[in-house]
This record gives C-alpha cells, structure tokens and sequence, in this order.
C-alpha cells in the first residue's frame, strides 16, 4: 500500500463547511482509478487549524495544502492524484506557512 | 454494526435495541448522571432553551443538527465511528493480528485504568466550569460554554458505555465512581489533579479549552489506534465533537488578546477599561500549557512503552501509515534530562520509552502554531509585544523535570530565582483578583464584555447577534 496520503479537514469549520460530503465525492472520484488504494489513502483528519480558509485538504508526500476547497474544485484535485496535471495552484497558498508546516513536520516524522 | 437509533431512550448506533442486559444497566445509570448533571452541572441555566448542536449519526455532513434545546433534555448518545469489521492491529508487538472486539483477560487492568482515567476528566470539566454562566461575557459565548458542557457530558456516556458493556460488575462500579468523585473535593476529588483546579474566570475556561482540551485531543487520538476495537471507534467520534471544543478556547484567547491588542493600539491602558494586559495573559498560557503538560505522564516512562507494545495506545495518527517503523524498535529518542549537578544532559532513551514524548512533541507543535496566530492579530494592530510559549521544562509537576526548577526559556535556575521571580511568570493572586473583577456579565444579543473581541462568525452560520440563549 502505498504511502502518499490525502487528508480532509473534519474540523469544526470544515465539517460545517460540508467537509463530509466532500470527502465522500473525493474518496469516490479516486476509487475510480485506484480502488485499492495503491495511489494514495484518502483519509479524514480533525483539524488542520486553518480554520478561517477552511475546507482544506492536504497532499503528502506532495506538500500541497489546499485551502477554500469546493465540490467544483474535486475533478480537478483528483486529476493531480491521478497524475494527470499540476496541483490547482489557485486553492494554495492561502493559510499561514507555520500552520503548513505543523501537518509536514508531523508526516516528516523520523520515527 | 447496527444503525442509529435516535428513537431509542438512550440514542446509539451500538445496538441497545438488542442487548436488554445493558440497556437496563445504562438506563438505570441515565438517571443518575441526570442528577448529576442539575446538580453538579451548570448551574442555574436548565430551565433556558439553547442553541445547541447534537450528535444524531456518525456520517460525515449531517453527523448533527443545531435547535434549541434545554440542557438536561439534550440527547446524550452512545457513538461509535464506522469500521471495518475485520480491523488489524497495526503498530506493537502484535501487528497484523484481529483487533479485539472484547477485553483481552491480559489486558483488563490497563484497559480500565485508560478508560476510567479518560472518563474521569469529562465531568470534571463540567464540574470545574460550572459557575462560568454567571460572569458570560456575551450570549455566544455563553452558548458555547454549554456546547461544550453537553458534549463532554456525552463523552462521559461514551467512557461509560465502554466499562458498562465490557468490564462486568467492576465497569458498574467505575461508572458510579465517575459521578462520586468531584472536581476540588477534600475527600473524593478527580484523579488527574488539573482537573480540581477552579476555572471560574473565562480566561481561565478559553485557557483551558485552548490547552487542557487539545491534550485530550492528543489523548483520544492515541486510544482511537487502540486495538480495543470499540475503544478506538469511540474515541474516533469524540474525536469530531472535540475539534470544535480547542476551537473554543484558540478562538477565545485569540478574542481577548485582540480586544487587549486594539485598546493598545489606542493609546490605553488595558487595566483602565476592564480588558485584560497582555502580561497576565501570559502568566495565564504559562500555567495552562505547563499544567496540560503533565497531564501526558513521564516523558520516559514503561507504562508507555507496554501501552504501545501491547497494542493499547498508538502513536498520533499511527493508522495512517506515516511513521518509519510501526513496532517501534531500533530506534532511540533524544530526551533532555536534567542533572543534580545543575545541568540538563541529552539522553537517548528506546522509542518505545519515549511514546508520551513524542505525543508530547506534535502537541507542542500544535501550540505552537496557535500562540503564532494570537501573535499575528497583534502584529496587524501595529503591537509588538508578543506571547510566548513557554519551554517544556517548566514549572513542570511530572515527569525527568518535576523537583526541577527551570525559567520559561528552559534554563536550569536555582531555588532562589525562582522564588523571585515566578511570580512574574505565574499568574498571582492580585492577577486572579483583576481578571475576576473584569468578568462581567453581557446578555445582549450581538454585545460583547470590553475584555474580548467578537468573534468572526457564529455556529452554524447564525449571525453573531443571534439569539443563542433565550431566558424565560
């Protein structure tokens, strides 16, 4: 199974945001293409703290955080996973790079 | 696993409908936590109908629902998060074994001591707020002191469930113990001793929910690994209900810093307007974040280190594949150890040995990252003065540097600096005097006490001059 990791925030301000919905429509448009998880695990996470920009979503080992993510943007967030483009430059940059960095450093664990 | 059942006198998805022995022992319980909760809980609001949120499924998107509600009608449910039926166990010595649906006989002293510990600080948290309505500083603000009141309410239902369903007569007994013992008693207090603290200030409660509720996050992050399955699912699902909990308490420092940080701004001092400066603000985070700190246990610590090898306790998102090595072996932690002769050595202690540790590390991190934010909001008000985390060796009641003195840099000192001058790093009682005279009680809706900012947004999209509390 592989490593790369996608998760969405279930935080308070996402999850009133719709962040459920959304990462059923996310899980579902890369079950697709990757029922068995060999590209990458979808997987919910409780808060990001990037509450005000939220709903955010993360790539790893891809460093690509995702902030103010709507069902529209999915198509397009599940076509990077595939391969097939660029991350959807205009959902990045959005949050503080201190809050970025907590979700790397733990990812980055050297345990 | 069954559906939910809301209709039920207890709402569960853990299929109480068909399990009459236990359905009668927790509705035998229900009434006694009810009792509990007039009078112990918030005091003096039960007859008020509030804007709450309550859990009513475990999906994602509609997991709740907001209406008004009385505080002791509210549905206190039993949870567990969705899972597969045939769930791993996937980090210590047993990796790739069946988690366990029942209590391993091995196992059931560590398991109930986790639980019991666990469930112990949910009412105590009540208990310990309990007067907090008296002195609110707005309605939303009141609104979410029961929010998060209820939903620690339903998280004792969730511990209980646990010890009622899988511990016998012996989990009967805990969960009679978890409504006996109380929050500051002489005779029987909580067992964690941050939780007899009083928090009768809302700096205080902000504090508390932004430091004490995130160790809980770390806690219940660490049990949702567990390979006690229910365990893990139950905790998973406090999980969600707890976000907004830390949300709470970022949220409300951050209000009361801005609102201090604005005064500033003006040219006033804090302490002439009832606002709060931003030197007790300080002392405040430092006992706080100091105190939140031991409640992680010994930073080298068996108990630990057999949590993770047996299976009970994972690391911080364990499940999710991200650490290098899921037994955890071969591999060393470097911790800083304080000496007698006055120094702090590094000492490489096994992994295994170093699990509340290395919880410790990503909740610092998380900390971190909140106190840069309450900072940023005095930055763009011109303010350069700034909170500061305190190290994590000080004031420090367990773990390598309790009996150990240190300043809030993490300096070894000896005992008569600190005798000078904690005062200046903890907060005193004048400063416990001040910050009670400032707890002023606003009911209108959209106003706001002048010790806080108004919030961004309310819950649920409401407007912030919502009516959230309606007295009659």
């Amino acid at each position: 199974m592989t490593n790369r990791l996608c998760y969405v925030c279930e935080g308070g301000d996402c999850t009133e945001r719709g962040s459920g919905d959304l990462f059923d429509k996310l899980r579902d448009l890369v079950k697709e293409f990757d029922p068995g998880e060999e590209r990458i695990k979808i997987r919910r996470y409780p808060c990001f703290g990037a509450c005000e920009q939220g709903i955010n979503v993360t790539l790893y080992p891809d460093r690509v955080f995702y902030s103010e993510v709507t069902e529209a943007d999915l198509a397009e967030i599940a076509s990077h996973i595939k391969g097939e483009g660029e991350p959807v430059a205009r959902l990045t940059g959005k949050c503080e790079p201190d809050v970025e960095q907590i979700i790397w450093d733990m990812l980055d664990s050297p345990y | 696993m069954s559906n939910v059942d809301l209709e039920a006198k207890i709402p569960n998805n853990v299929g109480l409908r068909d399990n009459k022995r236990l359905t009668m022992a927790l509705e035998k319980w229900q009434p006694k936590f009810l009792e509990w909760w007039q009078n112990i809980g918030p005091s003096d609001f039960n007859q008020h109908d509030i804007y709450l949120r309550t859990a009513i499924g475990v999906g994602q998107g509609g997991w709740a629902h907001f209406d008004y509600v009385k505080m002791p009608d509210y549905r206190w449910g039993i949870f567990l998060a969705e899972g597969p039926s045939d769930r791993k166990i996937h980090f210590g010595d047993n990796i790739g074994e069946t988690c366990w649906q029942d209590v391993p006989g091995e196992h059931r002293n560590r398991l109930r001591r986790l639980i019991v510990t666990q469930g112990d600080t949910e009412p105590a948290s009540v208990e310990q707020q309990r007067m907090l309505g008296h002195c609110c500083p707005s309605l939303y603000d009141l609104r979410s002191l029961f929010q998060v009141n209820v939903e620690e309410g339903r998280h004792l239902w969730a511990m209980v469930y646990l010890l009622q369903t899988h511990f016998g007569a012996d989990g009967r007994d805990e969960a009679e113990a978890l409504l006996e013992r109380h929050s500051g008693d002489e005779d029987n207090p909580r067992i964690l001793e941050a939780f007899n603290y009083p928090v009768d200030n809302w700096l205080d409660f902000f504090c508390f929910t932004a430091f004490m509720d995130r160790d809980g996050k770390y806690q219940l992050a660490s049990l949702a690994e567990s390979s006690f399955d229910p365990l893990a699912r139950t905790t998973q699902f406090m999980l969600a209900e707890e976000a907004y909990h830390l949300q709470t308490g970022e949220n409300g420092v951050g209000r009361i810093i801005k609102r201090t940080g604005e005064l500033m701004a003006e040219g006033k001092d804090p302490k002439t307007v009832g606002a709060i400066p931003l030197e007790i603000i300080q002392r405040y985070v430092n006992f706080w974040f100091t105190g939140s700190m031991d409640l992680f246990g010994g930073e080298d610590s068996t108990n630990a280190a057999e949590a993770f090898a047996t299976g009970l306790k994972g690391r911080y998102r364990e499940s999710d594949g991200i650490y290098k090595d899921p037994k955890a072996l071969n591999i060393g932690y470097k911790l800083e150890v304080p000496t007698d002769d006055g120094k702090v050595e590094t000492k490489e202690i096994p992994l295994r040995r170093a699990m509340n540790s290395v919880l410790q590390d990503a909740y610092i991190a998380d900390c971190t990252r909140i106190v840069s934010r309450w900072n940023r909001e005095l930055k763009k008000l011109g303010i350069d003065q700034v909170i500061k985390l305190p190290n994590r060796k000080f004031n420090r009641n367990q773990g390598v540097c309790a009996g150990y003195k240190f300043n809030p840099e993490g300096e070894i000192i000896d005992e008569a600096t600190w005798t000078k001058m904690h005062t200046t790093w903890l907060p005193t009682a004048a400063d416990r005097e001040y910050v009670t005279s400032c707890m002023v009680k606003v009911t209108e809706p959209g106003k706001f006490a002048n010790y806080i900012a108004p919030p961004q947004k309310g819950p649920n999209d409401q407007p912030i001059d919502f009516e959230y509390v309606q007295f009659h």
